[in-house]
């Protein structure tokens, strides 16, 4: 039992970072429909530079606060310079420039930051508190729930009970229609790229921290997670999002410990189970159901 | 505005031009390559020639030496790039001291690098280019990094008697007497590093229960079997051993080892996830004798781990720039200054991994000087021959022994625990007791299926 | 006089009057042809045939092997062009079928004993039923959805590989010898001979797809694509359709990751995220050649594996760069040509055509 517990612990552990990264995304899906490849690497750069910005002898949250605005205002020029121009065409093309933007970071970070590893200060303290049956929980996944938390709150208010929001929603759904309203869709994408890569930051910096270190692959095996997460809560909920990260976490952490089977590709197992909730579920979890007009 | 036609123009016309700069002409080189015999002079050699599709007894035209290398530039592994520095900067310093002598003639050594990024295909194909069909674009292969991009090299190298030399892993398979031509470096073997785990806890705690976390490929296997067979006929019981794979947490895998009642933990995990599993065992609370891999003593990888790994083992057959004992050695001293002078752009004094590229130069070099003549046959049988100690950062008492019957270089091993004092600390591994001498005991060790793999 | 956009002249026959030319709509897909575009069609096409077939005589073998390595991401190009270009249906995972193309290839040459031609069509067949397999599920599964679940695949295929594969040296990693791939015609060194296999199966792949896509099959996929609601009323099978298109898709790159057997001379499992790169290289080539069309995945796989090589040692001591330029100059091609090499070259020859062409013709839809 509490071998169980334990290893739930630790799924949390690691689904609030599959979680953070999750919610970035769907955030930025939710108000722009792209799916952005790059969130990844995005938030590797913010972590990066918040880790620099430590070194300076700033203190860990402020750092991160100062990364986040970098972050917003690099989310609304990249939005303006490389997708915008991309508005009319194939999809397929704003892809292919979030990869582009992938390569690109993943590189710059390396060549301007070095391919040591670093050690990232947390946030919170260090040390764990006892929990039930004799287990343990971080302070530190303590502290990244409620971050999480605080954010799907503070998200959830700004898209469904804001004016603000709601043109974002207006502009994510139908950004012609919403032109005619009067909404200037440009601001409204450039804006919900540059919250994103806020929250990207943020989270980037967070999993830095959780992970107590940083290097170029941060990122990568965390996006598939991530990914994975996202899908299953349906790319249309915020708290689907963070949901979904707990569950693959969960999921993931106890398929380790009691199915030998799967040892080496328990990768498997956030996979198949996409697979299997969206063919019963095509929305994902928590989606909205579409209806299709003809 | 981007969208002009003469854009679109001038990106048709860049296609173009693409296409025209990868060319380069086929007949270019027929003219140089010459009418090669298959096999040689069968001299009374250890190493089969007699499959060699060019003269490894041809001796080398001109003063040059080439090597060539493929090794991670970028790409998620690129700091792998770093063992480089180290012996660039030593081939650097020879040739500007004058050179090699092998013989009665001096040679400067040339070499040519390119990105794998970690990509076995790739390390395939720039092999292939680099050292060319007919074997005539270097002398030799040196320091290849991966056990993959090893593997794919190999069959082609040994066809064409190409010497690959110093294979960057410590995997046991670089003793395949199927491959002669194929050596690798001073890394110690990872089953030695299990072997000598072993004996540490022989000596420390004879009934122990061993907790293993391995990596999920052919790493992992020779820590596993390596330390099974070392440990058959002991009191030492392996109750539980955990696979991850490269770039995870492993900390579910160590929670599951922690609650397995094992006293001694065998941490078998390489970057990034080595110090992620000593955190774990720490927030773990659990207390186990603990040893890491080689592949995690470095600064920056146990630096993370920080108080989580002290009093942690492991062995090395190299100075550690980190050891403040060091700082007055002249080996040391030197090194530091050779790498400063001839590759200082971003070097980290501190990165442990540099010492280990600039010491395969030296021993390399050793075994130029004590060939009998020009030829890949002749340096290869000097590989072959080697007692080289006191070179490079190699630590004094270790002896790099090799002979026709045991062509592994790290059997010598120092072994370190791990002092932590404080987080701004200078803290390294501090040797204990008297070199462990595995000389010539590799195959003892080693599961037979795992040389001849 | 008055002009119309093509800028041809156009005479009022009486003032007053409408103008004599008289806007027409044609019903196929495809843009009507002036005639000196289509003979510039022709003379650009046999000169590219005649560059491809001399081209291995001239270049050096590794030249030959990176060209050959576009010929075999052209074909798995060209398949993902069928699924998602031309059926809608959007798949990371392509690089999946590759690898168990490839695999399939090694394991019957190093562990049977088997021909490497002979290889090829169990390849094909062998993916062509995963990717039904795969279809069928995902027809239940949209758009992002889709993707993301072949993406895991993908991710998934080297894990299976290190865990289900015994590889040479212990690692998943098969290496069958040089002389499976010897030439099968005096004269022609091996290298070329590769890559005269790789274009003749290029050749016969392209002129199948190029059928399909003109024919019956093809307008129903394209139907699926364009509105999947009204293809049903008229009687298309959506599920035959786009299981099918799967199918034959997953083919396409398996016959290509066995080709890659031949030309790199290994299969190779050890690398974690080898696969999925193998798809984004794909969904690259497609998209710069130009989707839904016939000759851009050839045209994007020769560019891609052309601006690797060349950003790979652009700036010396900045190798680490390397990734970065390749993917700045992707972004760059596709602003500067969004529709595609082939979409791009297409609407210059046909302005070009237009301009020339004598009477003047309706403004053909962009």
């Amino acid at each position: 039992m509490q071998l169980f517990l334990s290893q739930v612990i630790n799924g949390v552990g690691n689904g609030v970072v599959f979680a953070t990264v999750a919610l970035a995304l769907v955030l930025i899906f939710r108000t722009t429909r792209v799916l952005n490849f790059a969130q990844g690497e995005m938030a590797l750069f913010s972590a990066y530079i918040s880790w620099k910005l430590t070194t300076f002898d700033l203190p860990v949250w402020v750092a991160i606060g100062i990364s986040m605005a970098i972050a917003f205002v690099a989310g609304a020029v990249i939005e303006r310079t490389l997708i915008r121009p991309m508005e009319g065409h194939s999809p397929l093309n704003v892809v292919i420039i979030t990869l582009g933007l992938f390569l690109g970071l993943n590189a710059l970070v390396q060549l301007i930051f070095g391919t040591d590893p670093q050690s990232m200060p947390s946030p919170f303290p260090k040390g764990s508190v006892s929990f039930i049956a004799d287990t343990r929980v971080q302070k530190v996944t303590i502290g990244l729930m409620v971050v999480l938390l605080v954010e799907c709150a503070a998200l959830w208010l700004l898209l469904n009970r804001t004016t603000l929001g709601l043109k974002l929603r207006a502009v994510a759904s139908n950004p012609d229609s919403a032109r005619l309203h009067g909404i200037r869709a440009g601001s409204m994408l450039m804006f919900g790229w540059a919250i994103s890569a806020a929250i990207g930051a943020l989270a980037g910096s967070l999993v830095a921290s959780e992970r107590a270190a940083l290097d170029a692959s941060l990122m990568q095996v965390v996006l598939v997670y991530a990914l994975a997460a996202a899908a299953l809560g349906g790319f249309d909920s915020i708290w689907g999002a963070v949901v979904s990260g707990l569950v693959v976490g969960v999921a993931d952490a106890l398929t380790i410990q009691y199915v030998d089977a799967l040892d080496g590709i328990e990768v498997v197992l956030p996979l198949g189970l996409i697979l299997v909730v969206l063919v019963v579920m095509p929305n994902g979890l928590f989606g909205k159901r579409t209806v299709e007009r003809v | 505005m981007l969208r002009s036609r003469k854009a679109r123009i001038g990106a048709s016309l860049l296609t173009l031009a693409l296409l025209a700069s990868a060319c380069s002409s086929r007949d270019d080189d027929d003219a140089a390559t010459g009418d090669e015999g298959s096999g040689g002079e069968d001299t009374e050699s250890l190493i089969p020639t007699d499959h060699c599709a060019t003269d490894p007894t041809e001796e080398i035209e001109g003063d040059v030496i080439k090597l060539v290398s493929s090794y991670p530039q970028s790409g998620q592994y690129a700091a792998y790039s770093e063992i480089a520095r180290g012996w660039m900067a030593y081939f650097d310093k020879v040739n500007d001291e004058g050179g090699v002598q092998i013989g009665d003639r001096t040679f400067t050594i040339e070499y040519e690098t390119a990105d794998d990024q970690y990509n076995a295909a790739e390390t395939a194909a720039n092999i292939d280019r680099l050292v060319g069909p007919d074997g005539d674009g270097a002398f030799a292969v040196f320091s290849v990094v991966g056990t993959a991009n090893n593997v794919a090299i190999r069959d082609t190298l040994h066809e064409l008697c190409v010497p690959n030399l110093f294979a960057a892993t410590g995997s046991p398979q670089w003793g395949n007497p199927d491959y002669p031509w194929m050596i690798g470096s001073t890394l110690t073997p990872y089953t030695i590093e299990a072997a000598a785990f072993a004996e540490l806890l022989q000596e420390i705690k004879p009934d122990a229960k061993v907790a293993m976390l391995r990596q999920d490929d052919d790493f992992g296997d020779a820590y596993e079997a390596g330390f099974k067979m070392a440990i058959e006929g002991t009191d030492i019981e392996l109750v539980e051993v955990q696979e991850y794979s490269p770039g995870t947490d492993p900390t579910p895998q160590v929670t599951s080892l922690a609650n397995s009642g094992a006293d001694a933990f065998l941490n078998g995990a390489a970057l990034l996830p080595c110090p992620q599993a000593l955190t774990a065992k720490e927030e773990a609370g659990w207390e186990a004798i603990t040893w890491v891999s080689g592949t995690c003593l470095s600064k920056t990888l146990m630096g993370i781990a920080g108080e989580a790994g002290a009093d942690a083992y492991g062995a090395s057959n190299l100075k550690d720039p980190l050891n403040p004992d060091w700082d007055d050695d002249p080996a040391m001293q030197e090194y530091l200054e050779t790498v400063q002078t001839y590759q200082p752009d971003g070097f980290d004094p501190e990165n442990a991994v540099v010492g280990y590229g600039y010491t395969q130069a030296a021993i390399f070099i050793e075994a130029l000087e004590q060939a009998e003549a020009p030829t890949r046959l002749a340096v290869m049988e000097a590989m072959y021959d080697l007692e080289v100690s006191d070179v490079g950062l190699l630590l004094p008492g270790v002896t790099i022994r090799t002979s026709p019957d045991d062509k592994f270089m790290g059997e010598t091993v120092q072994l370190a625990q791990y002092e932590w004092t404080g987080p701004d600390a200078r803290n390294h591994f501090v040797p204990q007791g008297d070199l462990i001498d595995y000389e010539g005991r590799t195959a003892e060790v080693t599961p037979e299926e795992l040389i001849n793999s | 006089m008055a002009s119309d956009r093509s800028g041809a002249a156009v005479e009022p026959a009486v003032a007053g009057e409408a103008p004599a030319t008289v806007a027409r709509v044609r019903p196929s897909p495809w843009p009507e042809v002036p005639r000196p575009v289509r003979v510039a069609r022709i003379v650009i096409g046999v000169v590219l045939a005649v560059a491809a077939l001399y081209a291995p005589l001239y270049f050096e073998p590794d030249v030959n092997r990176l060209l050959s390595q576009a010929i075999y991401i052209a074909i798995a190009a060209m398949g993902l062009n069928l699924l998602t270009g031309f059926n809608g249906q959007v798949s990371i995972g392509h690089g999946a079928f590759f690898g168990v193309g490839a695999f399939t290839s090694a394991i019957l040459i190093v562990d049977h004993g088997w021909t490497f031609e002979a290889t090829i069509p169990v390849s094909a067949a062998l993916t062509g039923v995963l990717g039904l397999l795969v279809g069928i599920p995902a027809l239940r599964v949209r758009g992002l959805y889709l993707a993301l679940v072949t993406l895991g695949l993908a991710v998934l295929f080297p894990r299976i590989t290190q865990k289900y594969v015994d590889g040479t040296g212990g690692v998943p990693l098969l290496r069958p010898s040089r002389r499976e791939f010897a030439s099968l015609i005096e004269g022609l060194d091996d290298d070329q001979w590769a890559y005269y296999l790789c274009l003749a199966i290029m050749a016969l792949l392209f002129v199948l797809a190029w059928n399909l896509v003109r024919g019956r099959v093809g307008r129903a996929m394209i139907a699926v694509r364009d509105q999947e609601l009204a293809a049903t009323t008229v009687g298309v099978n959506l599920a035959a359709t786009k299981v099918g298109t799967f199918a034959v898709s997953a083919a396409y790159a398996g016959v290509a990751g066995s080709l890659s057997v031949m030309v790199d001379k290994l299969a190779d499992g050890t690398n974690p995220i080898l696969y999925f790169q193998r798809s984004i290289e794909f969904l690259v080539a497609m998209v710069i050649g130009g989707t839904a069309t016939i000759l851009g995945p050839a045209v994007g796989a020769l560019v891609l594996v052309l601006l690797r090589r060349n950003t790979q040692d652009l700036i010396e001591g900045k190798e680490i760069l390397a990734p970065a330029l390749f993917g700045a100059a992707l972004i760059v091609i596709v602003f500067v040509l969004p529709e595609g090499l082939v979409g791009g070259v297409r609407r210059l020859l046909l302005r070009l055509g237009q301009r020339t062409s004598a009477r003047g013709r309706a403004p053909t839809a962009p």
